[in-house]
């Protein structure tokens, strides 16, 4: 097991330096490509592999990373259980498919590009895993950044391209202004237990500590209001890095920080509580704005802040079954939304909504599959979204969390209609002009739609077999507040249905709305913090050094030049003034020796 | 069996090879070069030698030569490395090879300039090796001299506006010149190195055994007084070439007048110096001194760290980004230093090797970048990465461990450092003074993330975006010949000293443990009351 696990971190990162060192394999992109989508199918295999052997043993191997006094302080290596097994498949599984439907969706652009492209995708991979089968928050830590990079260079696959450029830089900002918060918490644990690992058993005080510190870092990378800033843009990428990173799995990496260091989080009742707000804050906000976008990505991007607040807010109610739950079915249905966003905008050549439609008759079986990932996303009742959100409600509703359970249940309503509202607008209907031309989905993207789209279906029905791998507890039942929620969300279905697609105004106009929620009231105050308080700090601090610390060290040079010119005249060539000094000295030395006497 | 004296081959070879410069007529530029890179690479041979034949069980100073110089006072020739040591000769000849390659395509004096070059380099090696104070104080000065020529006659001129409440001083002073940069370098750590010698003398009388030898020295006592006015002296005055706030402003005009060669060496190593001087001089050897001062030093380091981070963003000029990041880095170190605790001194150390390795390759690519694009300043590029991917992989890589990367050499430093920061808070003699000290902490890793900011938005106003304008640069190019060698030979040891500091941290965890050794002493709980 541990070897199969081995192998499937290591053989991408091999790719990655294979790619990356050779530059003839770089440069045929193509070859590159599909060199590492085997190499990405061959991992999940060992992933699964791995995943089959489990016998609920957990497994730890590590080597010593770093030490002092000639003791070991901190190891790498990896630990399998239920929990980080399931999410390499996860990942595996979403990454080994968004490379292979890379393959036609980048069909055409320039090789080098494309190796790029696949040499940054393996590494992500690498980063990923090495992540999830982190044995102490020290590697967790290194693979959170890894992945934060692998971001940065993906988001930034345009690079030519000003805006691509920008999204990137601060998606990278954002996420590492967050991961301060991560390192001092990290920092912490260490001073206050002498290890790294997520142990139970910590002083309150302490506890608190140390998750608020890792919370930040949850905050910034999985996109919490207010530092969710950086997701929207990201979307700068290309359509499956999107899926991959910005949706399926590196974003979700701060869900599965929480859920691996949930001994921690267990301790500290005030940061639970304060998870259950913020992310059903974040799941409100986020779908509020999801409803006033265009770009079919932006919507799928506020989504999924959305989602994340869904699953954070969870984690807060104590039980961490529901949120990793949600994380993994969120994982395959907003993949799959976004490979099938992939699919639109690959055939009508744009991101806006508008652009499309019809899409349902020029490409029904994309469409459909996106359909599937739509409702699934809803929570359409036998999704696998269904029973993920389901669940996670019910945990928050146990744990008397009311308000932010009842955030979270409205906002299932505006998923609901922001999702039939995109679904109306670009897939119902007649071809728009742009969407006349659209052509069928290549067999290497569609194929891992379909496998997306099955397990989008089915994977709630494995709810608690999931439970038991990870040692938790789940069971199904209907209650009255599923009901609830499920209605709320076929009202939403039917609003959206009515008002995008009939063009029958059941609700009022949301012009208002939409003015607001495009000034982007947080983008600005973050603006502002940047060009009114960072950059003129900076160049204040610039201009002092150079002028007043620098200028002082000038000024003693000034002053000893202008003082040895001074100094000069003394010495006036004429022996007659120095007959008058060495007399005038005379008398001063005479006149000190009789007063000194 | 007679015993190699490898630590005078590593320390003369360079110095053998300036001599035999003097006898190549200056027209022979390929002998020139062969005969400079073929010295670096007898010292870099003879430092992984060391480095693998260096006994960590036994531990201690090890490859012992002795030779009497001036037996009268007890100076003696006293060559001998430990787990430092070790560390930082693998990093001085480690950039030494790459930077000999760096200056490779020079056409004016090329001959003159490689003999300074490895007279420089021969002056650091023996500072790293030396265990007579004396002797340890002639190479220091070795090292810090041949900069004053170095900078005057192939540095680069770049004017700074007038401004500033002492805009009448500028036109006297020609700031900003090459000129003036060499003669303000030299001058300051000339400053420094007479505090250094008033230091090293006050504690040869002091010790009253006659002798310069470091490990007399060590074992002599020296009273409580003394040692709190001599660790300042030696702080300051190795301070200044590491870099310390406010003595730290000959770096960026320094380091930016310098051609690359030389900036990278001295940004690289040169610094470490100080450093290396204040932690194994000053502290090791008044650690009353150390204790009573370390809320100080470490204070200024974290001044050093934020507004050395806060600086570099200001500026427009890509050299002096990079000189500013410098003047950060080494605060990282200094603040490591003044933890007096393990994990900080071995982050310290740790540092001094990962910001050698991370500033050199910088100061290599941005002296290809203004070779070729004849400009420096960086928010009028854009688009280079098209014509020098290359060059914008290795910057990148450059800056990802500055900004402390996990799998970057950087990471391991700059973590070990916030963790001594925050762990001195309650482990050491600051904690039970009651002082607190895990802001120290905060404002480190601050400091790390403003680095995110300008490296990132550096990389992208240089090689991102559209572009480039070939009119205004029509010689852009990606790395050519023999100018892959130092940005693959830093970039390589980046990386595998950030994936497995196993390969280092046990050397220099070897001697951090025994250094330490001296705050234990009951003496010294009661110090810094």
């Amino acid at each position: 097991m541990v070897q199969l696990a081995l192998f499937a971190l290591f053989a991408p990162v091999a790719m990655f330096l294979a790619i990356a060192v050779l530059p003839p394999q770089r440069r045929r992109g193509v070859l590159a490509g599909a060199l590492s989508s085997t190499v990405a199918v061959a991992s999940l295999g060992a992933g699964i592999a791995a995943l089959l052997r489990y016998d609920g043993q957990p497994v730890e191997r590590t080597v010593t990373w770093l030490v002092h006094h000639g003791r070991p302080i901190a190891s790498v290596g990896v630990f399998l259980d239920g929990v980080s097994l399931s999410m390499m498949v996860v990942v595996g599984l979403v990454a080994a498919g968004v490379q292979v439907y890379s393959l036609g969706y980048l069909h055409g652009e320039p090789e080098p590009h494309i190796g790029r492209y696949f040499a940054w995708q393996s590494l992500f991979i690498f980063s990923m895993q090495s992540m999830v089968v982190a044995p102490n928050l020290l590697q967790l830590f290194a693979g959170w950044e890894l992945v934060g990079l692998c971001s940065y260079l993906l988001i930034g696959y345009y690079w030519t391209k000003p805006s691509a450029a920008k999204a990137a830089v601060k998606a990278f900002w954002v996420t590492k202004f967050a991961d301060m918060g991560l390192m001092a918490g990290i920092i912490v644990l260490f001073v206050e237990t002498g290890s790294f690992d997520w142990q139970p058993g910590l002083a309150a005080p302490v506890a608190t500590a140390v998750a608020a510190g890792l919370f930040i870092g949850v905050m910034g990378k999985s996109a919490q209001v207010p530092l969710h800033i950086w997701l929207p843009d990201a979307m700068e990428g290309p359509t499956p890095v999107s899926a991959l990173l910005h949706a399926a799995t590196m974003v979700a990496a701060g869900v599965y920080l929480i859920v691996r260091a949930y001994p921690i989080f267990e301790a500290a009742p005030g940061v639970l509580a304060f998870m259950a707000w913020l992310g059903a804050i974040t799941a409100f906000v986020a779908a509020v704005t999801a409803i006033a976008q265009d770009d079919i990505k932006k919507v799928l991007a506020y989504s999924t802040c959305s989602q994340l607040g869904y699953m954070v807010a969870a984690l807060g109610s104590g039980h961490a079954m529901g949120g990793y739950f949600h994380l993994t079915t969120h994982a395959f249905f907003k993949a799959l939304l976004f490979l099938g966003a992939g699919a639109a905008i690959h055939a009508v050549h744009s991101n806006d909504i508008h652009d499309m439609g019809g899409l349902l008759k020029k490409m029904p079986w994309s469409s459909g599959l996106f359909l599937v990932g739509t409702l699934a996303l809803i929570g359409f009742p036998g999704t696998a979204g269904f029973f993920s959100k389901d669940f996670l409600l019910e945990e928050l509703l146990e744990a008397g969390q009311l308000v932010p359970l009842a955030l979270l249940v409205v906002s299932a309503g505006l998923t609901a209609f922001y999702m039939t509202r995109v679904f109306s607008i670009a897939y119902l209907g007649d071809p728009s002009p742009a969407a006349e031309h659209a052509h069928g989905t290549p067999a290497t993207m569609f194929t891992p739609m379909a496998v997306l789209g099955v397990l989008a279906l089915g994977a709630g029905y494995f709810g608690a077999r999931l439970a038991e791998l990870w040692g938790f507890e789940y069971a199904f039942h209907l209650s009255a507040l599923g009901l609830a929620t499920t209605g709320l969300g076929l009202l939403g279905i039917a609003l959206g249905w009515l008002k995008y697609a009939r063009g029958v105004d059941v609700v009022p106009s949301l012009t208002g709305l939409r003015a607001f929620i495009r000034s982007g009231p947080v983008d600005t105050f973050w603006d502002r913090a940047w060009r009114r308080g960072l950059l003129p700090t900076a160049r204040g601090i610039g201009w002092f050094d150079r002028y007043v610390v620098d200028g002082l060290i000038n000024l003693v040079a000034w002053a000893t030049l202008r003082g040895s010119e001074a100094l000069r005249k003394l010495q006036t060539g004429r022996a007659v003034d120095y007959v008058y000094a060495v007399v005038v000295g005379l008398v001063i030395f005479a006149a000190y020796g009789t007063i000194a006497r | 069996m007679v015993s190699i004296p490898w630590l005078s081959i590593i320390v003369f070879s360079p110095l053998v090879a300036a001599l035999a410069l003097l006898f190549v007529p200056s027209q022979s530029r390929a002998a020139t070069r062969v005969i400079a890179v073929s010295s670096t690479l007898v010292s870099l041979a003879g430092s992984l030698v060391v480095a693998f034949g260096y006994d960590l069980a036994r531990g201690g100073y090890q490859f012992r030569e002795s030779y009497p110089l001036v037996p009268g006072v007890g100076i003696n020739l006293d060559f001998g490395v430990d787990g430092w040591g070790v560390s930082l000769l693998l990093l001085t000849s480690l950039i030494i090879f790459a930077g000999a390659f760096a200056t490779w395509t020079l056409r004016n004096r090329d001959k003159e300039f490689y003999i300074l070059l490895l007279a420089l380099v021969a002056g650091v090696f023996g500072v790293f090796v030396s265990l007579d104070l004396f002797v340890f104080f002639l190479f220091y000065e070795i090292a810090v001299l041949p900069m004053y020529l170095l900078i005057g006659i192939w540095g680069s001129t770049k004017k700074v506006a007038e401004a500033g409440p002492f805009r009448f001083i500028f036109r006297l002073l020609d700031i900003g010149g090459k000129e003036y940069a060499a003669m303000k370098l030299t001058l300051m750590l000339l400053i420094g190195s007479a505090f250094i010698l008033a230091g090293i003398l006050a504690m040869y009388y002091s010790a009253g055994e006659h002798s310069f030898s470091l490990e007399v020295l060590e074992k002599a006592h020296y009273p409580r007084s003394m040692q709190l006015w001599v660790f300042p002296i030696l702080w300051m005055g190795f301070g200044t070439l590491g870099g310390v706030f406010p003595f730290h402003t000959w770096s960026p005009d320094g380091h930016a007048s310098a051609p690359t060669a030389v900036s990278m060496l001295h940004a690289g190593v040169l610094m470490k110096l100080g450093a290396f001087g204040v932690i194994r001089i000053g502290m090791v050897m008044m650690p009353e001194g150390a204790a009573a001062w370390a809320f100080v030093v470490g204070a200024v380091a974290v001044i050093n760290v934020v507004y050395g981070a806060l600086s570099a963003m200001s500026q427009t000029d890509l050299k002096y980004v990079i000189a500013y990041s410098s003047v950060s880095h080494m605060g990282v170190v200094m603040l490591g230093a003044a933890t007096l605790h393990i994990d900080g001194w071995n982050g310290a150390v740790y540092q001094m090797f990962a910001h050698g390795l991370m500033t050199g390759l910088f100061f290599a690519l941005v002296g290809l970048v203004y070779e070729k694009a004849h400009s420096r300043e960086i928010f009028r590029m854009g688009g280079f990465a098209r014509i020098m991917p290359g060059i914008a992989v290795f910057f990148t890589l450059a800056g990802l461990s500055s900004l402390g990367m996990p799998g970057l050499a950087g990471f391991v430093a700059e973590f070990l450092v916030f963790l001594g920061a925050w762990e001195a808070d309650a482990k050491t003699l600051l904690g039970h003074a009651g002082i607190p000290v895990w802001w120290w902490a905060l404002a480190g890793i601050l400091g790390a993330w403003i680095t995110a900011v300008y490296v990132l938005r550096a990389v992208r106003a240089i090689f991102w975006g559209p572009g480039p304008d070939l009119e205004r640069y029509p010689e852009l190019t990606d790395f050519r010949g023999p100018e892959w060698v130092a940005p693959i030979t830093l970039g390589v040891c980046l990386v595998v000293f950030g994936v497995a500091p196993m390969l280092l941290l046990p050397f220099i965890d070897a001697s951090s443990s025994e250094y330490l050794e001296v705050f234990k002493t009951a003496a010294l709980a009661g110090v810094i009351r």
